[in-house]
């Protein structure tokens, strides 16, 4: 079990490459990169975000919400994480940017999460898929692909 | 990888992929396409998609693709696979995130010359009365327990609410209600998705557009579902919103929990399925039905904005501005269907993931005034381009299922869309082809651009050709509405 409590934000390094956008025909696709999964879940998220490109209003109050979840394995966290923040964006318009994890295992996620209301999204994300996800152990660390339906 | 010595043509228009090529294909995987488009099935990953639909327990006959196939998650899109009931394979990734995504055609009475003066208010009137964008919520207003019936009863609760009308219904694919939908198989998170977005276009590549008949392939059968050369119709193109989005993500989820009690084997995570008989087929089953009717529902309210779109921009300006329904048909759906197999008559489980329903002459589930021509087939092509009214055929029934394309088919990613078509000279591109546009997002308009596409027109020349669909008549765009 990783325990973290200093918190991370999407303006940090994540290490060389924190994600990169791949070219999907019909939807988005994500390679993420993280030193454990503790990080590989926090560069997701901003990975998330490049997607959604939020635009804020000036002076809009940054908030923050607590995040427990729970999955069958690491590639399901992946996925019920990143479907939790796309849910926040789509019902709330809320996008996060700073993260802390207070406990992280390849199955579950406790975090306090910081952001702010957006005024604008540029795009939906529909749904986070398992579409040949498969959460990799590199010499660098985790890395996995994930697809997201737009 | 699947390369070309993999497959062969067994047909003109068809090709086939043996079992033979990998141990866990359960039948042959088929796709329709020309020459052109074969090539251009090597520059994705849609192909070793379809073979991996093949593998799906309970298969029958072939795992099929529709000449607009391209890659998507799970199924590639304009994938078709029936599995044999009880105890084949449903999978919620057959149907895909946004359930009943389907297209509806309405026509008018008016002739092209009339309207044109009035394009520009029209396509603002439409613009103004559909909501439509991301997060963009609509101004129906449920009542506590209201989201339930819309579920349960599709285009039945838009009549009783007066969004609807009986002519409507009749010409919309099982009358815009599918038996047995159960909002309580239907988590509280999709409910509350749902629950401000009936009568919401969304974004992405949703629209609205005005179109003109510009060609008649088939006088008669025009004239049976109410087009002639010149007439001004409208499409609408989306489906069922946060609710189907979040119906297919929560069963994709419990799925890989109870997958390996079943002891399915599958090539990939997305194409979880259960069988149909089981607790958890029947539920998904249940719960894609409750929201297929949501978007048949959202579907019908956005016909009904679009009348008082017209009301509001031609009243008084023109003789007759009353709307008509063409057809209403879903192209991401699982239905359980009768087909012939060998010669008898069997049920099956028909997913159909961006493609069309496509029933020949004679269909008991086609309406009585479409039963002896055929079902309408609506496939709408990419933006600025013309777009196809079809017939179902016989050929389809033997062939595909009663299947079809669904559209264009994406050839370039939305990112490198993004990148090579500037929205704003886009847009001055369609305007000065004489096309209104409406767009909340000119980056939404880039990734949708007409050379990210196939050409719908050889799509349908595939499906033509092979005989499973026939040409009616085609459509050119006037004024398109985007989120």
């Amino acid at each position: 079990m990783e325990k973290k409590k200093a918190s991370s934000t999407c303006d940090e390094s994540q290490g060389d490459t924190a994600f990169e956008e791949l070219d999907h025909t019909a939807d988005r696709a994500l390679r993420v990169y993280g030193l454990d999964m503790g990080q590989l879940l926090i560069n997701a998220a901003c990975g998330l975000n490049s997607l959604l490109a939020p635009e804020f209003a000036p002076g809009a109050a940054r908030c923050k919400v607590g995040v427990q979840l729970e999955a069958l394995d690491a590639e399901s966290l992946l996925v019920e994480w990143l479907s939790e923040l796309a849910y926040r964006a789509e019902s709330e318009r809320l996008v996060f940017d700073e993260f802390e994890l207070q406990e992280v295992s390849p199955t579950r996620i406790r975090a306090i999460l910081w952001g702010r209301p957006a005024a604008r999204l540029e795009r939906d994300i529909k749904a986070v898929t398992y579409h040949n996800l498969k959460i990799v152990q590199t010499e660098k660390g985790l890395t996995a692909t994930v697809v997201l339906d737009v | 990888m699947i390369g070309l010595k993999d497959f062969k043509q067994v047909e003109p228009y068809i090709y086939e992929v043996a079992t033979s090529f990998r141990d866990d294909m359960q039948v042959p995987a088929r796709f329709y396409a020309d020459t052109i488009l074969l090539e251009g099935l090597r520059n994705d990953r849609s192909l070793e998609q379809l073979v991996n639909t093949a593998c799906l327990p309970g298969a029958v006959k072939y795992a099929l693709a529709m000449p607009d196939i391209h890659q998507g998650y799970g199924f590639p899109i304009g994938g078709v696979l029936a599995t044999r009931l009880p105890d084949g394979a449903i999978s919620p990734g057959g149907v895909g995130y946004d359930i009943n995504c389907g297209v509806r055609l309405l026509a008018t009475h008016l002739q092209l010359e009339e309207v044109s003066p009035w394009l520009d208010d029209l396509a603002s009137a439409i613009y103004a009365h559909c909501p439509s964008g991301v997060g963009r919520g609509g101004r129906i207003k449920l009542k506590t327990g209201e989201l339930d019936n819309v579920m349960r009863l599709g285009s039945g609760w838009a009549l009783k609410r007066g969004f609807a009308t009986e002519s409507d219904l009749e010409r919309t694919e099982e009358n815009g209600c599918l038996a047995g939908a159960d909002p309580n198989a239907v988590s509280p998170r999709a409910k509350q998705r749902g629950q401000g977005q009936v009568g919401t276009l969304g974004a992405g590549n949703h629209f609205i557009e005005i179109d003109v008949v510009d060609k008649i392939l088939d006088e008669n059968v025009a004239r049976r579902i109410g087009l002639t050369a010149g007439r001004v119709v409208i499409q609408i193109h989306c489906g069922s919103r946060g609710l189907g989005h979040q119906v297919c993500s929560d069963y994709v989820k419990r799925f890989q929990k109870t997958i390996q009690r079943f002891g399915f084997q599958l090539p990939d995570r997305e194409l979880v399925c259960a069988p149909i008989s089981s607790p958890e087929g029947r539920d998904y089953l249940a719960a894609m039905k409750a929201a297929a009717n949501y978007a048949f529902a959202n579907r019908q309210v956005l016909a009904h904005l679009i009348r008082r779109s017209f009301e509001q921009a031609l009243a008084g300006k023109v003789s007759n501005y009353q709307i008509y329904q063409v057809y209403d048909i879903a192209h991401n759906m699982a239905k359980i269907e009768t087909h012939e197999i060998d010669g008898s008559q069997v049920k099956l489980c028909v997913h159909r993931k961006g493609a069309t329903r496509a029933f020949g002459p004679g269909s008991k589930e086609l309406p009585a005034a479409y039963r002896d021509i055929g079902q309408p087939v609506l496939v709408p092509g990419s933006m600025g381009t013309t777009s196809w009214v079809l017939v179902g055929t016989r050929a389809s029934m033997s062939r595909t299922f009663g299947s079809t394309c669904h559209g264009a088919g994406r050839t370039m990613s939305r990112k490198k869309a993004k990148k090579s078509v500037h929205g704003a000279g886009l847009r001055e591109q369609l305007e000065s082809a004489g096309i209104h546009v409406r767009a909340g997002s000119l980056s939404g308009l880039a990734e949708e651009a007409p050379t990210a596409y196939k050409d719908v027109n050889r799509v349908v020349e595939v499906v033509h050709g092979a005989g499973i669909a026939r040409k009616v008549a085609r459509l050119r765009p006037l004024a398109v509405i985007k989120g």
